[in-house]
């Protein structure tokens, strides 16, 4: 890890021979720490044929099923991805993004979804769009990310870009896209090993 | 060094239009987890992936470029996905590794 002490923030603004030009111990206000390589589980309730995801960071990813309650959890696939913390480099805080399962770019997104109308108009002013999608609770119910770690999201993304006028909007999942996308559409490294043989 | 230059330099065949960007540093990797979590704006890509998730996560964070590995093609969607997004795609018949040594030897770093 870095050390906190700060000299100076990026304005990622891009431009030129402003306060990035003078600085030699370039640092940003927020930073992604505590990466955590794992895997989503993917797992169908047998009788139901519900389904949750769940985040594993063990190096060898559970497939056993296994009761709870009166359901029947079965594994039904599994994608390789990566926990984060952010810390605020002002405050030292850390803020932990534990419910975050994927972004999904508008445009991996069906053409007739609310996501993809909203980004067209977004893109014509260089904003990319996308929506963070989250875990579900134990009793099926979603884990959203609140206003804030959205904002603190989108500012750790947008401080670091250096193409002029591009700007990154995450947003949260107002569209219920968990519902209607499939893991692989989602950015998570989702059938990988498929991916490379084709 | 620019996109345009590094193009002529490694003989990588260009499928999109080719922008006018600077190359800050190289990132190779095949996981688009990999690439959010530790790629940095201006980085040109090496990787043998062509899922449009590629492209998002490079959208993300400000890949400038993507060159695509043994020969691989990626659909057209994806190449009108990479365009949109303002990111040069280029293709080589070398692997990663042989990527990797051209672009140190061009001076890449």
């Amino acid at each position: 890890m870095r050390d906190p002490q700060i000299t100076h923030f990026h304005t990622g603004d891009g431009q030129k021979g402003g306060r990035d030009s003078m600085t030699t111990n370039l640092t940003y206000r927020y930073e992604m720490v505590n990466i955590r390589p794992g895997y989503v589980i993917v797992e169908r309730d047998l009788f139901s044929s519900a389904v949750r995801s769940y985040f594993s960071a063990e190096p060898v990813p559970p497939k056993e099923e296994y009761r709870e309650g009166n359901r029947i959890w079965k594994y039904s696939g599994m994608a390789q991805s990566f926990q984060f913390d952010v810390r605020d480099n002002a405050s030292g805080e850390i803020i932990k993004f534990r419910e975050l399962l994927g972004l999904l770019y508008y445009g991996s997104s069906p053409e007739e979804s609310d996501i993809h109308r909203i980004g067209e108009i977004a893109h014509e002013n260089r904003i990319s769009v996308y929506a963070a999608i989250t875990y579900e609770a134990v009793d099926g119910s979603r884990n959203n990310l609140s206003p804030e770690k959205i904002r603190i999201l989108n500012k750790c993304f947008n401080e670091r870009i250096k193409t002029p006028d591009k700007k990154i909007l995450i947003l949260p999942d107002l569209f219920n896209l968990y519902k209607a996308v499939s893991y692989g559409e989602i950015m998570i490294d989702f059938g990988l090993t498929s991916m490379e043989e084709s | 060094m620019k996109l345009q230059e590094l193009a002529a330099k490694l003989g990588l065949k260009g499928l999109t239009e080719i922008y006018d960007r600077e190359i800050s540093g190289v990132y190779i990797s095949d996981m688009v987890s990999d690439v959010i979590a530790n790629a940095k704006a201006g980085n040109i890509l090496v990787t043998v992936q062509i899922h449009n998730n590629v492209i998002a996560a490079a959208n993300l964070v400000d890949i400038s470029g993507i060159v695509v590995t043994q020969g691989k093609l990626p659909t057209d969607d994806v190449l009108k996905m990479a365009q949109k997004a303002e990111i040069a795609i280029f293709t080589t018949d070398l692997n990663r590794w042989q990527v990797a040594t051209k672009l140190y030897e061009a001076g890449i770093r």
